[in-house]
């Protein structure tokens, strides 16, 4: 077996793989990657399973020394990498010797970036998943001078690579009215659904708190009502008027009142949008939505057969996503997380 | 302006249930909007009876004080399929006559009131009108139901304790409380399974741990349980064994 040490990491950097599903009842969140369709990419260039494992960067890597022969592959936001102190592309296979260094360091866009080896990393399972969930003391914790094991998929693998997906750029964020929307008014719900947003500093794997540029949002009722289930991607209103997007590692249940629930497909969309930046709402109704995310289920599966051999060897390639100018036909891009 | 009541009151009309899109991928079973006995019975009633015919294409249900959340896969399940037959199973009965799980399990949970594993318990004497002593026998006279479980894995909301017990939880966050504590507010006790900050008061302690992810049963409390509440002292405590209480209590 193959093994990455890990020399150098941060505490947000962590395991995950699609999250567990079926505990909601019993007051466990899925948790699983923040970008699902990042997830499913490194899959795609390795050859893995749906449910292996990858480790997740937000915004900054860390630095990794292989044990031995093997090919790994990186997804999800762009971030600079160096493979022995050369510069190496993102969103492919990189393969390494024995003693080789993977450098990974900040994002260039997005949020959250994945490393993938092998047949996943083989790391402790708790209620049927690996993915870690860090507030419920769940999962693998990641720490300098560990050594990772890679699981059984083949070691080496042709060099490879997968074009951008278009997300990226994504600022407008498909949203469906929440069950509990009937508790603003109308004139608020109109106000809500025209504001700009800025994802601001405030944010995690649990939620990211949004701030209109319209002031707060004002409940009419409902805040005096009992909790019930929160669904992923489901935008709370706290009494002081600012929404909060709740996602993998949210809390369970909650009593404030929901105005809007994000579309499925956007859940890794939002994700991704990096801090200080602003977005919009686009209402849309259940079906687009379950449109939508039979496309990208499609697109998903589809993935495999758009794996490209890479012609170049990266490491001479500093601009690989220029490079790759064919356009990007993936829309949307996120964590349906639980497919089942 | 119309105010919705608070967490403790009857409303005399219960209802009607309805059914609200959450999301793509979910439908609620909205029963009512705060916490009430009867409102959770017809929640658990109905979470049964649909559990106990499961369409495929449902991921999980997620039962809570007054709604069901029903989760599913829309391109596994056609939305109007599942919706219709929601529809049809809420009109099969008057849900809000639901009485207690027939075939719930009954625990008997060991709990120490009061001193370091009930540091709250002076207050809550006085918030009830109950002197210290009494505090503990009062709140373990009568079984409670397993209301939901949320918040934090495996923590239990149990109600509904006499009116006496209607008082706000605290105003501001306190430091962490140790899994088992029994933390009350509201008619309510809760019993988180894992360390948590809580703005509930904290009047005693089991040993028992509902939760335990590497266990066979994970989770043993579970919605619809009834949990009665055993005084006993810090010895007893101690020489809890988890094991040993599983092989002899019959929940």
């Amino acid at each position: 077996m193959s093994g990455l040490e890990i020399l150098s990491i941060l505490p947000t950097a962590t395991i995950q793989d699609r999250g567990r599903v079926g505990f909601l009842r019993f007051g466990v969140t899925s948790s699983g990657a923040m970008d699902g369709y990042a997830l499913a990419e490194g899959q795609a260039l390795l050859g893995n399973g749906p449910d292996d494992a990858a480790i997740e960067f937000a915004e900054f890597g860390g630095r990794f020394r292989a044990t031995d022969m093997m090919s790994v592959a990186l997804s999800g936001a762009e971030m600079q990498a160096r493979l022995n102190g050369v510069e190496c592309g993102w969103r492919q296979v990189v393969t390494l010797a024995p003693g080789d260094v993977l450098d990974i360091g900040a994002a260039r866009e997005g949020v959250y970036g994945y490393l993938h080896v092998p047949g996943g990393f083989l790391t402790e399972t708790v209620l049927g998943a690996r993915a870690t969930h860090l507030r419920a003391g769940f999962g693998h914790v990641l720490a300098v001078g560990q050594t990772l094991m890679a699981g059984d998929g083949q070691r080496q693998v042709a060099r490879a690579g997968l074009r951008c997906p278009a997300y990226f750029d994504q600022r407008v964020i498909r949203a469906l009215w929440g069950p509990q929307s009937h508790y603003f008014t109308d004139a608020e719900r109109q106000r809500f659904a025209k504001a700009h947003f800025t994802v601001t500093k405030m944010r995690d794997r649990m939620g990211i708190r949004i701030r209109p540029d319209i002031g707060p949002i004002h409940a009419e009722l409902g805040l005096s009502i009992a909790s019930d289930a929160i669904s992923p991607g489901d935008i709370q209103i706290t009494g002081d008027g600012l929404p909060a997007v709740l996602l993998a590692d949210r809390g369970p249940t909650g009593g404030y009142p929901r105005i809007a629930t994000l579309a499925s497909v956007d859940l890794a969309v939002l994700a991704q949008i990096p801090t200080g930046q602003e977005f919009t709402l686009e209402l849309v109704s259940r079906a687009e939505a379950v449109d939508l995310l039979a496309d990208y289920r499609a697109d998903i599966k589809g993935l495999l057969g758009r794996v490209d051999p890479l012609i170049r060897d990266p490491r001479q390639m500093s601009d690989l996503l220029a490079y790759n100018l064919i356009d990007g036909m993936i829309a949307g891009g996120p964590d349906d997380g639980e497919q089942g | 302006m119309n105010h919705t009541p608070p967490d403790n009151a009857s409303p005399a009309q219960p209802g009607p249930a309805r059914l609200l899109i959450a999301g793509d991928m979910g439908i609620l079973v909205e029963f009512g909007e705060v916490y009430d006995p009867i409102i959770n019975a017809a929640v658990l009633g109905f979470d049964a009876a649909l559990q106990a015919d499961l369409p495929a294409g449902v991921i999980e249900t997620v039962p809570s004080f007054r709604s069901l959340l029903v989760r599913f896969d829309p391109l596994k399940l056609a939305f109007d399929r599942l919706w219709d037959r929601l529809e049809t199973l809420l009109a099969a009965r008057d849900w809000y006559q639901t009485p207690p799980p027939q075939n719930r399990r009954k625990w008997v949970l060991p709990v120490v009131y009061g001193d370091q594993r009930g540091p709250d318990l002076a207050q809550v004497a006085d918030m009830t009108g109950l002197r210290q002593d009494q505090v503990a026998d009062n709140h373990a006279s009568q079984p409670l139901l397993v209301a939901m479980l949320g918040f934090s894995p495996g923590l239990a909301y149990l109600g509904q304790l006499p009116e006496i017990w209607q008082f706000s939880r605290k105003t501001e966050i306190s430091a962490q409380v140790p899994s088992g504590s029994v933390l009350v507010a509201v008619r309510q006790t809760v019993l988180p399974s894992t360390a948590i900050p809580t703005g509930w008061w904290q009047i005693g302690q089991t040993p028992f741990l509902s939760f335990n992810p590497r266990a066979k049963t994970p989770f043993l409390l579970a919605p619809g349980d009834e949990v009665r509440f055993e005084p006993v002292s810090e010895a007893v405590f101690a020489s809890f064994d988890q094991d040993t209480f599983l092989r002899e209590s019959t929940p």
